[in-house]
């Protein structure tokens, strides 16, 4: 499966998350939407219509946990009759991300859940320190750094450091 | 408590026998446990229930039927595995030393009490 990832450092763990969980495919993206990694996906309008919904899903489910049980829900599982999609945040040194996995009857949700942990293992170990701190995304940059990691993912630019 | 739960107990009591869970054969979740320490009932249901199932349909493929029992010895220890007609499987887990005779009748007795 093809992985393209706009920070390095997360290429080798989401490629053990995606062979371990038989993923069909894998987005981790900023919460605010922008994409950082993508497994699966072969264009680029498809990535960036699922990272807006991931991102809408997750603040929506998260506000949705808040009202009902006083926190907001962490995990998101929707079973489908072929496809099967788990939304889930990951915390690292670098802020928080948001991981959407697509799996089909090859996987389970048990086994998703299992190497999702070892994910979130393995990005906390491996993200470097945050050299900046990152600004909230304000409607001027967002579609600038949308844009520049979608280039960055399809191979038209090279990735941000 | 579920109404597996004594059931469950029941099978942990064996000598060498470390965990005993119900499963979800297709989600990989836990239904119920009955854990001794040390024991990632998570983690063993999610790997039980994949390998159970790859089983089950390798037996199918080669048309051999429906799986009975299915077993894996390993180096510190072994999974036994039944399921029926629903999608719920037992899984046991013990030490390698465990009697797997005794195991594999308890495993059945089991499997008829949940169907």
């Amino acid at each position: 499966m093809i992985i393209a990832t706009v920070e390095p450092w997360v290429e080798a763990p989401l490629r053990r998350f995606v062979d371990d969980a038989r993923a069909r495919l894998a987005l981790l993206l900023h919460p605010s939407g922008q994409v950082v990694a993508q497994a699966g996906f072969t264009r680029e309008v498809d990535v960036m219509t699922a990272c807006a919904l991931a991102a809408a899903s997750h603040a929506t489910s998260g506000e949705l946990g808040k009202r009902v049980e006083g926190h907001a829900f962490r995990s998101l599982h929707y079973a489908g009759p072929d496809r099967q999609l788990f939304l889930s945040p990951i915390e690292t040194a670098r802020g928080a991300y948001i991981c959407l996995t697509v799996f089909s009857a090859e996987s389970s949700l048990g086994l998703v859940r299992m190497y999702f942990e070892e994910l979130c293992h393995d990005l906390a170990a491996a993200a470097p320190p945050l050299p900046v701190v990152r600004q909230p995304a304000i409607a001027a940059d967002f579609e600038l750094d949308l844009n520049r990691n979608l280039a960055a993912l399809f191979g038209r630019a090279p990735a941000a450091t | 408590m579920t109404p597996f739960r004594p059931m469950l107990e029941s099978l942990t009591r064996q000598r060498g026998v470390r965990a005993s869970l119900i499963v979800s054969e297709n989600d990989g979740l836990v239904v119920d446990s009955s854990l001794r320490f040390d024991q990632d009932g998570d983690r063993v249901a999610a790997l039980a229930a994949s390998m159970y199932r790859k089983a089950r349909l390798s037996a199918q493929a080669a048309q051999l039927g429906a799986v009975a029992f299915l077993q894996l010895d390993a180096e510190r220890g072994r999974v036994c595995a039944v399921g029926g007609r629903s999608d719920l499987v037992i899984v046991v887990v013990a030490d390698p030393a465990a009697n797997v005779g005794l195991i594999r009748v308890e495993l059945f007795k089991a499997l008829e009490s949940l169907e």
